[in-house]
């Protein structure tokens, strides 16, 4: 709009000024005579600011420094600054895309010695960030990413075992998202994420087949991500076995761990220093007394408490220093004997008088056992300091599990399990002593080698392999050969870089072992590739920041627009003041 | 002579007009009757006769609603003189009579006569409508073919007339090149029908124990045609005289799958599903499990049963079983009891009811009645209910006194106990004929009477405050001594809630009991008032029975004394001559059982390997074969879960290059067939550390302190 040339509006005004001033002095009523003339007053001031155009003079500070912005993926446009003196670049040529100005470049060493760089969007990756060698950034992150942010599952299942793959899920849209668990092209599990929600989700399945498998994430049903991994048969153990007395519980382990061809000597007392042996799979030997050769050979003992505590003293000694030092573990039965063994400590009994407890569910972590119901009896095991509760039904403990030595011991009050058995429900019955001899049992011989990653192995991109290892040979890996470099306060760990250019399973090889790793395909897991790189560039940026008095900054005057708004106001608060006065008279 | 034929004109361009109209209404209800009968095709039935019913009723709505016949032939002057300026606005006047027009009119008319037969009337403002109806028609039968033919709508809508077939639509059969067709006689076993039937595919579902008779046509004259059985029987079939027409029988009794073999080529697996005989489902409604009649009931039972079978049932009966007596002495006697319905073994669905009269069966009070249902169907399949129970309440143990008459509390006189109130009821009964109807009242109120001072006696028991005072006139207060007792003034004149020696000694169950008691007494008196006693004995029996329980409920169970054994010597025990007993010992070399999924479990990693791209080598090849010869197994079993795995595995080991959809089905089935792993006991692995942990816990020795 032309605005009207200012003396005119002035006139104007001041001639409206006196006649309206004029017109208040000469009515009858003379009562609020100077109110009425200073609202006139503002009344038309306010309208002759409105008209005028009214500047006021003030300072900015301005960046005149060339600013040198690296936009990655996942920028938002809106969030850029709209200087003139910036250069855009990318490495992506998706970027380029969206914002053609800027520049593509082909490695992060095109950029050449700049003071600062900007990083806008999700950042780099660990690989890249080492190209910039040490020049500061500052970065501009972008919002959390949409998609699975996080997740894990174990590398290695054991057989029988369930794989759980939790992990975060970041849903920015307005509609429930279903997450699917596939494995052989059936749906395994799932789950609903809610709208506009950041969920912890948890999806199990047990592997039916071992070796190496791959499952899938699906979101709906896009494909999140391969789920790699390797379900390990499981490898028999020894279990030697004293009784005090024939009896089911025994007999029933006995059977059962000999029905799936583990190796079982047993040593049950009939008389006085009369036993009955039994071996399976096991060379016959003489068990009738402990010995240090006898115990190596053994990955767990399992005993009723009245053999342990009537052990003879040198029997006890070496058991215990088994235990301590070799790493053997036992299994306590608990009976009714009165004699103490200090196998015992940690573990307190107590058996409240009154009605005998229902029988109950048993639950091992988050597992109940699945149809069984098992009455163990009013007893219960108290907790102590160093014990650590490993079976229970409700909130009473019936196994727990204390470290002694290198070894274990689990004190067990369950002496009816063979009851399972019996009523047919023999999954409960191998998962409650799997879980109580795997928990016991002696550590098997190391892992040779242990890989991990510090960031998703990609195709197509350096991949650093943390290996966690004994010797110090060479590492090959897909059979070529890379310089491993140790770690120089972890002596085991070795980092190694590699490649590859095909997903799928890949292998690793040092002294004579071989261990397997899953190479992604770039395109997987993109929220989790995201909060990496923004993590990543995150902690690179706190080690090289931009320091802010390197940028010069000058001042610059500009001159702003008054708001009109606020005459606008004036104006309608004195019109109505002399509006509601003329009212009032009549 | 004109004005004629400009009449005439006139009203041949209304004829036009009419039918032009008509031709269009039939469009539109042809239009209609399409969209109605496409909807009602695919949703209701996949039948035309929907369509069919709505043209006639829409042309009808239509015409009628329209009405093209009333068009006047004024609105068609009109029209002409609106269309044509050359007519001078008097084509109207061709309508009025000649002898009605003056001299002007009939100037006026006859020029527009002869104007009007000179002129040409266009067909099209006639024809505007009807060529849109035209086109809307053939726009909407287009638009309802592609809907049909896209979105497959007559397998999305499903209605229970039509076969799950036809729902579900199958694949064609793939067929070897030579094989032309197939026509199979399938004549289903003698006590379903004796009337074969034939069908034209390979995939067959039949009734066990059907032969099957297989006429193979091919295209070619072909040197041998035989179908092979689940990978191992061969059916060889009889060549015709020219060699296309082959013929085998067979009868089948399992389920399974088949190939035909021409010249040594292998065809596509077929499927053969058996549906076996179910056998009769037998539903008792009455009466229920247990059914106890109480003395006074009728004793009748009714029974009432459904009996039902997949192809028909030949018999249904009773086993009725009776039995007498108690203790050692009890009696079995076993009836057969037919229905009255003839069972002819066409019908698949009875209803049978049967009215057992127990003295019938010999039963007396005391005895009970054990009976279940028996069917038999056409396959002579049996199946039986369960057992149901009936019994009839004991009057004789109920009366009698054992146990009873316990201790020495002795009744006052005018207490009649519930048994003798029983008995003097029946009494009542049997000489109802002999006495007067006024005695017998009298009688019965009596024991109306009776009835009510025991129930006020047991009501005591529960604190009930009793209406009057039963035996002597209590009055403590005569005696002077008492004079201003406060104690004795009160307890004369107030009531005894709070007396604990009144009420509230008994347990809830036991107290619940005894109200339900008092509640038969109370139904027993009423009726006995209302001189009924034939109608109490059953409140009076069931109040006898309850009040047994009780006393029986209150009797306490003290075991017999045990013999007392004299204290154990420790010393001497197992300090015995042991030198001569050796300790027994056992070796055994257990193997653990052999997983015979095996083959399958290895094969999922395999798969999972040519899903993304990677050729099999020789072991992966060999453990598809494996597996592949464990899904036939399971697809001879359940041919319609497994076969089209057991195909898709064929087309993989056929090829190097396999689909991706055919790994899927099989993965899909060998994860289906699958069973989880054995959980296992096994030792945790310690970490690659140089044995630092182990140093560690070592150290650490935390039970150690």
């Amino acid at each position: 709009m032309q605005s009207l040339p200012p003396y005119l509006v002035i006139t104007v005004c001041a001639i409206a000024a006196i006649i309206f001033g004029w017109l208040e002095i000469k009515r009858r009523k003379r009562s609020w005579i100077g109110l009425r003339l200073a609202a006139v007053l503002i009344a038309v001031v306010a309208l002759a600011c409105i008209a005028l155009p009214l500047k006021y003079n003030t300072t900015r500070n301005i960046d005149k420094a060339q600013k040198h912005i690296l936009l990655t993926p996942g920028f938002a446009k809106d969030s850029l600054p709209t200087d003139a003196n910036i250069h855009f670049y990318t490495l992506d040529a998706s970027v380029k895309k969206r914002m053609a100005k800027a520049k593509l470049l082909t490695g992060l060493d095109e950029l050449g010695d700049s003071i600062g760089l900007h990083i806008y969007g999700d950042g780099l990756k660990p690989y890249q960030l080492e190209q910039l060698e040490g020049v500061p950034i500052a970065f501009h992150p972008s919002s959390k990413p949409h998609g699975v942010i996080a997740a894990s599952w174990p590398e290695k299942v054991k057989a029988g075992d369930n794989l759980q793959v939790q992990g975060l899920y970041n849903n920015i849209l307005n509609k429930k998202i279903k997450l699917t668990l596939k494995g052989s092209a059936t749906a395994l599990d799932s789950v609903t994420i809610e709208p506009r929600s950041e969920a912890k989700f948890n999806l199990s399945a047990k592997p039916k087949a071992t070796g190496e498998l791959v499952y899938q994430l699906y979101v709906d049903t896009a494909l999140q991500g391969d789920v790699p991994v390797q379900v390990i048969p499981t490898k028999t153990l020894k279990v030697l076995m004293l009784s005090a007395s024939p009896d089911f519980e025994t007999k029933f382990l006995k059977n059962w761990l000999a029905g799936n061809g583990y190796a079982v000597a047993m040593r049950t007392v009939i008389s006085k220093d009369k036993y009955n042996t039994e071996f399976i799979n096991l060379p016959q030997a003489n068990i009738n007394s402990l010995s240090a050769t006898i115990l190596n050979k053994f990955d767990v003992v399992i005993g009723d408490l009245s053999v342990l505590a009537s052990l003879n003293p040198a029997e006890a000694a070496v058991l215990k220093q088994q235990i301590n030092d070799g790493g053997l573990g036992v299994i306590l039965r608990a009976d009714s004997t009165d004699k103490k063994t200090w196998l015992q400590n940690g573990f307190a009994v107590d058996r409240p008088s009154g009605k005998e407890a229902s029988p109950g569910f048993i639950s091992i972590g988050t597992q109940k056992s699945r149809s069984g119901k098992l009455p163990v009896g009013a007893a219960y095991i108290n907790h102590n300091n160093g014990t650590q509760a490993l079976a229970k039904t409700g909130a009473k403990t019936v196994a727990a599990i204390a470290q002694a030595g290198a070894g274990k011991v689990v004190f067990n009050i369950v002496n009816n399990s063979y009851s399972w058995v019996l009523g047919g429900d023999k999954e409960d019955y191998a998962w409650y002593w799997s879980a109580l001899i795997s928990n016991a049992a002696r550590k098997a011989e190391p892992d040779p080698l242990k890989i991990t990653f510090s960031s998703l192995p990609v195709t197509g991109e350096p991949v650093k392999f943390n290996i966690d290892r004994g010797d110090s040979g060479p590492i090959l890996i897909n059979n070529e050969r890379v310089a491993p470099e140790q770690s120089q306060s972890v002596p085991f760990l070795w980092f190694a870089d590699g490649q590859t250019t095909a997903p799928g399973w890949q292998t690793l090889q040092s002294g004579g072992h071989s261990a397997l790793w899953y190479a992604y395909p770039g395109d997987q897991w993109l929220g989790i590739q995201s909060a990496q790189k923004i993590a990543a560039t995150t902690a690179y940026q706190s080690a090289h920041p931009i320091l802010s008095d390197v940028t010069k900054q000058i001042q610059e005057k500009i001159r702003i627009d008054v708001p009109k708004i606020y005459f606008y106001m004036l104006l309608l608060a004195a019109c109505t003041f002399l509006w509601i006065e003329a009212k009032r008279l009549t | 002579m004109a004005e004629q034929a400009g009449l005439h004109k006139i009203r041949s361009l209304r004829r036009r007009w009419v039918t032009y109209q008509v031709l269009e209404v039939v469009l539109f209800a042809a239009y209609a009757a399409l969209y109605a009968g496409a909807i009602a095709y695919y949703l209701i039935s996949p039948k035309l006769l929907w369509g069919m019913l709505i043209f006639p009723v829409a042309l009808l709505l239509i015409l009628l609603v329209r009405k093209p016949w009333q068009m006047s032939d004024k609105k068609i002057a009109a029209f002409l003189n609106k269309e044509y300026p050359e007519l001078e606005e008097s084509t109207q006047l061709l309508l009025i009579p000649a002898q009605q027009q003056n001299t002007l009119q009939q100037l006026a008319s006859a020029k527009a006569a002869e104007t009007l037969s000179n002129l040409n009337v266009s067909h099209k403002p006639f024809a505007k409508k009807l060529v849109f109806a035209f086109i809307a028609l053939l726009v909407a039968t287009g638009f309802i073919w592609a809907m049909g033919k896209l979105f497959h709508v007559d397998k999305i809508f499903y209605t229970h007339d039509r076969d799950v077939a036809f729902c579900a639509p199958e694949k064609p059969e793939v067929l070897l090149p030579q094989v032309k067709g197939v026509h199979i006689t399938i004549t289903p076993p003698a006590y379903i029908s004796r009337t074969p039937f034939t069908w034209d595919k390979f995939n067959i579902t039949i009734n066990e124990n059907a032969s099957l008779r297989w006429q193979v046509k091919t295209n070619v004259r072909v040197k041998a045609l035989s179908l092979i059985f689940n990978d191992i029987q061969e059916l060889k079939l009889q060549p015709s005289v020219d060699g296309t027409e082959w013929t085998g029988i067979k009868q089948l009794n399992k389920p399974g799958f088949y190939q035909v073999k021409v010249d040594g080529k292998l065809s596509d697996l077929y499927r053969i599903i058996v549906l076996k005989d179910a056998p009769p489902i037998i539903h008792i409604k009455t009466p229920k499990p247990y059914t106890y009649i109480d003395a006074g009931e009728a004793q009748r039972v009714n029974i009432n049963a459904t009996v039902d079978d997949d192809h028909g049932i030949i018999n249904a009966q009773l086993v009725a079983t009776v039995a007498k007596g108690r203790g050692e002495g009890v009696k079995f006697t076993e009836y057969k009891i037919p229905f009255a319905e003839e069972f002819r073994g066409q019908k698949t669905k009875y209803e049978l009811a049967k009215l057992i009269d127990l003295p019938s069966l010999k039963m007396e009070p005391g005895d009970e009645l054990y009976f279940y249902l028996q069917a038999q169907d056409t396959y002579h399949q049996q199946s039986r209910s369960d057992v149901f129970r009936v019994s009839i309440q004991d009057t004789a143990e109920l009366l009698n006194m054992t146990g009873m008459v316990a201790g020495s509390s002795l009744k006052p006189e005018f207490f009649r106990s519930e048994r003798q109130i029983i008995i003097d009821a029946e009494q009542l009964l049997k000489d109802k004929d002999s006495i007067s109807v006024e005695k017998f009242n009298i009688r019965s109120n009596n024991l109306a009477i009776d009835q009510k001072l025991l129930r006020l006696r047991y009501g005591k028991y529960l604190g009930e405050e009793a209406e009057d005072e039963i035996g002597k006139g209590n009055n403590d207060l005569d005696n002077p001594e008492d004079f201003s007792n406060a104690k004795k003034i009160l307890k004369e004149y107030t009531d005894d809630h709070d007396n604990a020696d009144d009420a509230g000694l008994f347990e809830p169950a036991i107290k619940a009991q005894l109200k339900a008691t008092l509640t038969e007494m109370w139904k027993a008196e009423l009726q006995l008032r209302l001189y009924k006693p034939a109608a109490a004995l059953p409140f009076a029996f069931k109040a006898l029975r309850l009040l047994k329980d009780l006393q029986q409920k209150s009797r306490a169970y003290v075991a017999k004394t045990a013999y007392n054994s004299p204290p154990l010597k420790m010393e001497k025990r197992l300090s015995g001559e042991l030198d001569n007993v050796t300790s027994p010992t056992d070796k055994q070399e257990i193997k653990a059982a052999s997983d015979g999924q095996a083959a399958l479990r290895t094969a999922v990693a395999v798969l999972q390997n040519l899903k993304q791209g990677t050729t099999p080598n020789a072991a992966q090849k060999q453990s598809l074969q494996l597996a592949d010869q464990k899904l036939s197994e399971n697809a001879s079993a359940q041919p319609g879960v497994y076969l089209p795995a057991l195909n898709a595995m064929r087309r993989i080991l056929a090829t190097s290059a396999p689909k991706r959809t055919d790994i899927e089905l099989v993965e899909r089935a060998i994860q289906k067939s699958l069973s989880p792993l054995n959980t296992a006991p096994s030792s945790a692995q310690s970490p690659a550390d140089m044995g630092l942990s182990k140093q560690y816990y070592k150290n650490l020795k935390s039970l150690n302190r």
